[in-house]
């Protein structure tokens, strides 16, 4: 074994102990590595949900939804904010982070590749992909043993309890007001709820080595998670008459899917193609050929090169 | 029957928390009056902000919570903005329980 390898281990064993790490001079390389790369996904998530929202937030139907969306979008760049400020302190160049990269570097999941088209499709996502949030992050607050990023948290997660009130309570005036209203939020739901399931990533079958769940930077496995979030969301929507391809079963008491797991999709018509059964390797292909709107998310975001006022020329 | 009351409201507003923090609409200073005729009951109150993103959360959660309140028949909700709230309306265990959330009051 080497000294780096032994380094690593006595940092796991003081970590499974309940040692809280403070600082950047007690990560050996490998936790801060694993740390910068679930911090950049955290920061990437919450900064591309900011675009994705505001080009819908015009389809409010009112003026307050209209400034719970644009309170919303304030909540989340002060969420990147929050996860940029973490990795700037273990050294990572936030500006370069924001400004200097090509928009397929990007971490954020697939579902914000895609753009928002309606007022169904904003809720939803308040609904489901900031439900998603939610479950990550109180499992890292609850879990981590990064002390920096626990406290940190506690913010994020009120403020995201406020958007998930605001898709739900939306979800159920849709569903309620019937007719095209609820045919559009099913519309919604029928892409955006495999799209979640999606996120969580990897079944744990399948995934054989988990630094994160190793240094416990979190603490759920993503089959775990997966369960977390569908057992809110499935009541959720049987209970206000709206299809989901899962339900739960009595004597395992976990919710199962009704379609085989994962699936090919079709961003242009944002069908996933249910007979269209693919390996994990081709959802990661499809990840890495980014969706249709990432590219114009991460311009509207660093501004364009071409433009004197855009943030990207501010890298000195 | 008991008679329906200022007092009873009040005490039931107690129970109603800001939708981003955990306190109540009262401490807050938010409410600036209730009246009680009978079964009606008719509620001024403000918001923090004009654009307060959470003015339907909350109407709907006091609604909801005077539902509940034995011999209330309707409930009216008047949002004024003036006076302006300002921080010098929470009250003593408002101010409490923002400090113990770390927001400087």
């Amino acid at each position: 074994m080497t000294d780096k390898d032994n380094k690593d281990s006595e940092l796991i064993e003081k970590i499974n102990r309940g040692h809280i790490v403070e600082s950047e001079e007690e990560m050996t390389p490998g936790y801060k590595k694993a740390l910068i790369v679930i911090l950049t996904v955290q920061g990437d998530t919450e900064l591309m949900s900011a675009p994705s929202y505001y080009l819908a937030a015009k389809d409010a139907p009112n003026i307050n939804s209209r400034i719970a969306v644009s309170a919303i979008i304030q909540d989340e760049l002060g969420h990147a904010n929050i996860a940029y400020r973490l990795l700037e302190d273990i050294g990572v160049d936030k500006r370069q982070l924001v400004y200097g990269r090509e928009p397929n570097k990007f971490k954020n999941p697939y579902g914000f590749d895609q753009p928002l088209e309606n007022w169904a499709e904003m809720v939803v996502a308040n609904g489901f992909f900031d439900r998603a949030g939610i479950t990550l992050l109180a499992d890292i607050h609850d879990h981590t043993s990064y002390g920096p990023w626990k406290r940190a948290l506690v913010k994020v997660g009120k403020e995201e309890l406020l958007h998930l009130r605001h898709g739900e309570t939306w979800m159920k005036r849709l569903s309620r007001a019937g007719g095209a209203a609820k045919e559009g939020l099913q519309r919604a739901v029928d892409w955006m709820f495999p799209m979640t399931i999606e996120w969580f990533g990897l079944p744990d079958d399948l995934k054989k080595h988990n630094d994160q769940l190793e240094y416990k930077l979190k603490g759920y496995t993503n089959d775990e998670l997966r369960q977390l979030w569908m057992r809110k969301v499935v009541p959720l929507c049987e209970k206000i008459g709206i299809k989901v391809p899962a339900h739960h079963t009595e004597e395992s008491d976990r919710y199962d899917l009704e379609y085989e797991f994962p699936l090919q999709y079709d961003p242009d018509s944002k069908k996933w193609l249910f007979d269209e059964h693919i390996t994990w390797e081709q959802v990661f292909d499809r990840w890495r050929n980014r969706g249709p709107y990432n590219e114009r998310f991460v311009e509207m975001i660093q501004g364009n090169k071409n433009s004197p006022f855009s943030g990207i020329n501010w890298l000195s | 029957m008991a008679l329906l009351t200022k007092e009873i409201i009040l005490s039931a507003l107690k129970e109603v928390n800001d939708p981003e923090l955990p306190i109540s609409l009262v401490d807050m200073g938010m409410i600036y009056g209730v009246e009680v005729e009978g079964g009606d009951v008719n509620i001024t109150m403000t918001m923090t902000a004009t654009g307060c993103p959470a003015i339907d959360f909350i109407k709907e959660d006091i609604l909801e919570k005077l539902e509940s309140v034995e011999g209330v028949s309707s409930v009216d909700i008047e949002v004024v903005w003036s006076p302006a709230w300002t921080k010098e309306m929470l009250s003593e265990d408002g101010v409490y329980a923002l400090k113990a959330l770390g927001i400087a009051v």
